[in-house]
């Protein structure tokens, strides 16, 4: 039986949903092939209503958890959500250094867990590696990405403050999240005691602060690891997946392990994917005009890397040998902390799922410009109160001092940017290979000299900020333990350029050498700036299917 | 922020420091850890006057009603590893050796201030226990580093196990406040807050909102 669809979309976490729900809108009779099990909005969510009692060990993570999904424990897993993480000792990896690769394999991926910051990337990003010399040029610029970002944002919703702030661009936003009363304190004392333009904001989040396109508001339960019943936040499951559904062209294949896009010589065209059923182990082969890869970074590069053929010896559009380079995240667990002594007479109400951010302030300018390690960080954290953290003694005394609120606390986490290099990449093993006979994947990834130059300044100035707006007992972190992975912004292995020489894709996300193939995941980055990434994806997704479709129809694919 | 809040109560009710402490929960000693045995009625019965001591019913529930001995003896054989679970086992022994030097007889058989007076004379031993498991826990790292550094991949790490109490302190607070007589009795409890506050106003009295999940 052949199966013929005019368009492949492999995987369906946040760029997978978004490839899928405009081809399906643009009238393509489209198949998703997700390598996992289906997680149906509201209905798959088993932990979404349950009360912390409700959980047997009160959302802490076991003993099985920890030894089953040793490596997702690193990141954010506990009891509530384990269900949405990867099984490691089933997805086993090679770690060449130190790597944490932190994964969902169903319906949705990590688009049902993600941390839901959303921030526009500026030139200053853009320009980063042609101004430095570090990695190649990226093939656009801001004014090319501007109109996507605006367009996946007023689908998406994301909640957020104009800023004016060039080097993070405004957007179309829902109305803002509120600061607590301590954070328009220490917000206000950064405005006025830096003179280099730092700002606090409110975090830019995909929460919605009022209903939006069928979905929402935002409850402020902050349990959206658990997949939300109430659609209060952006995923493929609650947003994209059932939009591309309703058009009547998508087929969702669950249980589908893309072994490897098939390669047609005489056409020079991708005529589809060969794949593994997850279960059956039955192998399938799919036909399509043209393919999205959105498995995620190191998915859909695994994908390209096993695609060899004559013509492609060493992967499907490699001939850059850059397939696999270049691998980047952002370098994170590090920042300072303290209490504040005022605002007794305040409390907070709701849990807001989000914080506040600081733009990136340094090597933004000439004024700001740094000796010692180049690009930058952002802040995220935010301002508490809980109960009372002095938890000495015994009885009635300690119970009654631990239910009262105890001091604010403020927290500052940095996120910076990780330069691209050549050498942190990633290929295929060639001795060891999964349950499904597929190579593994060996990563060989570390922090380097700018990263970890970076990282001082990432920390004192968290404690210089807090401390300009009166925190006491200022403590500071910087944990050498995190290891590349752990942000969970894994980023570049098949970077767009300019130049086939040079990079994998072009401009438009197409392979430079397959046309009808396009990659629109972490992959793509040519560089990783300090922001969140995925509404980049997402931009870059809606901006790739416009094009793709469009030459469809010149009939140029 | 949730977790951190937690972390931080644990951490400070036990006289611990925040810094480092963000991985704490989820960190991963040794993922083999299995159970050693089973605990028995009368155990879970021990555990439960042991919470009640450290969190006792007034005018809002306790720990005994919030069944917070059943949830440290769960918590113990699922989440712990196998020398933080003899260390609390052994912990139980301890606890009666103690009240029969001080009472003349056990745990169990102590009245409620007996019992107050047993562990109070507890918590100066866990300052002390941690300040040591630090000492230690530093001195391994530093000699897991120099390991790394030349190549020695045969080194593995040695651990000390935590303080019993600071074991049993840590879970009843954790219980006690994750349970439904806890959170609903001793705090104010919104599954849904629908709206978020930042600066709402406070007066002495007023029930905390927990803002952990």
């Amino acid at each position: 039986m052949e199966e013929q669809y005019d368009a492949i979309v492999v995987g369906s976490g946040i760029s997978g949903g978004w490839a899928a729900m405009e081809l399906c809108k643009k009238g393509l009779k489209t198949i998703v092939l997700e390598r996992g099990r289906q997680v149906e909005h509201i209905k798959d969510y088993p932990t979404t209503n349950l009360a912390p009692w409700e959980l047997l060990h009160r959302n802490r993570n076991t003993n099985k958890i920890k030894k089953d999904q040793h490596i997702q424990v690193r990141g954010f897993c506990n009891e509530a959500n384990s269900h949405f993480f990867v099984n490691d000792k089933e997805h086993p990896y090679v770690q060449k250094k130190p790597y944490d690769w932190i994964r969902g394999y169903h319906v949705g991926g990590r688009s049902l867990m993600w941390g839901r910051q959303c921030y526009r990337w500026s030139d200053l990003d853009f320009e980063a590696n042609a101004r430095d010399g570090h990695g190649i040029d990226w093939p656009i610029r801001y004014k090319d990405i501007a109109p996507w970002y605006s367009y996946v944002e007023q689908f998406a919703g994301i909640s957020g403050s104009k800023e004016g702030l060039p080097q993070l661009p405004d957007g179309d936003f829902l109305p803002p999240m509120e600061m607590n009363a301590l954070e328009t304190h220490v917000s206000e004392s950064i405005k006025q005691k830096f003179t280099d333009g730092r700002r606090m904001i409110i975090g830019r989040v995909a929460n919605l602060t009022r209903g939006w396109n069928g979905r929402g508001p935002c409850q402020y339960r902050n349990l959206c690891d658990r997949g939300c019943p109430f659609g209060g936040y952006f995923s493929s499951n609650s947003a994209t997946l059932p939009v591309a559904a309703s058009t009547g062209n998508l087929t969702l294949r669950p249980h589908s392990i893309v072994m490897e896009v098939m390669y047609d010589k005489e056409k020079k065209r991708a005529k589809g994917v060969r794949i593994i059923d997850e279960n059956t182990k039955e192998s399938i082969e799919y036909f399509a005009k043209i393919i999205f890869l959105n498995a995620s970074t190191l998915g859909s590069t695994s994908i390209l890397l096993n695609s060899v053929s004559d013509v492609f010896p060493n992967g499907m559009g490699n001939s850059s040998d850059q397939l696999g380079r270049n691998l980047m995240d952002h370098h994170y667990h590090v920042g300072a902390g303290g209490r504040y002594d005022g605002l007794k007479d305040k409390v907070i109400h709701g849990r807001r799922p989000n914080g506040i951010y600081v733009a990136r302030f340094r090597n933004i300018d000439e004024k700001t410009k740094r000796s010692d390690y180049l690009r930058g960080f952002g802040y995220q954290g935010g301002a508490s109160r809980g109960m009372s953290l002095n938890g000495d003694g015994i009885g009635s005394e300690l119970k009654e001092k631990t239910t009262e609120p105890g001091d604010w606390s403020f927290w500052l986490g940095s996120w910076g940017e990780q330069l691209p290099h050549p050498d942190n990449r990633v290929t295929l093993s060639k001795t060891e290979k999964d349950k499904w006979g597929l190579p593994q994947l060996e990563i060989d990834c570390e922090w380097k000299e700018n990263e970890i130059a970076m990282r001082k300044d990432m920390m004192n100035s968290a404690a210089e900020m807090l401390e300009s707006g009166g925190i006491k007992d200022i403590y500071t972190f910087n944990d050498e333990k995190a290891y590349p992975g752990l942000c969970i912004h894994e980023m570049g292995t098949a970077r767009m350029g300019k130049d086939p020489k040079t990079s994998v894709l072009n401009e438009w996300n197409q392979l430079h050498e397959v046309k009808n193939v396009f990659n629109t995941d972490g992959a793509c980055m040519t560089s990783s700036a300090c922001q969140n990434p995925s509404i980049t994806y997402m931009a870059l997704t809606a901006r790739a299917a416009d094009f793709a479709v469009n030459e469809l129809r010149k009939g140029n694919l | 922020m949730d977790r951190r809040e937690l972390l931080k109560m644990v951490a400070a009710a036990t006289g611990g420091a925040v810094i480092g402490g963000e991985f704490f929960l989820t960190g991963c000693k040794n993922p083999e850890a299995g159970k050693t045995k089973e605990f028995t009625a009368d155990d879970i019965a021990f555990f439960d006057e042991v919470a009640e001591t450290i969190f006792p019913k007034t005018s809002t529930p306790g720990a005994k009603e919030a069944k917070v001995g059943q949830f440290m003896t769960v918590m113990i054989n699922d989440c712990y590893t196998e020398e933080n679970q003899q260390a609390f086992r052994d912990g139980q022994e301890a606890i009666n050796a103690a009240c029969k030097k001080m009472h003349g007889h056990s745990f169990m058989k102590a009245s409620p201030e007996e019992r107050k007076a047993v562990l109070v004379s507890l918590d100066p031993e866990v300052k002390e226990h941690r300040t040591k498991k630090e000492e230690f826990d530093k001195i391994q790292g530093d000699l897991e580093k120099k390991a790394q550094a030349n190549g020695d991949t045969n080194f593995i790490k040695k651990t000390m196990p935590d303080h019993y109490f600071r074991m049993m302190k840590q879970l009843t607070i954790l219980g006690y406040f994750t349970s439904k007589e806890g959170r609903t009795g001793a705090t104010r409890y919104e599954p849904v807050p629908g709206k978020y506050i930042g600066d709402l106003d406070y007066k002495k009295g007023d029930k905390v909102f927990t803002n952990l999940n």
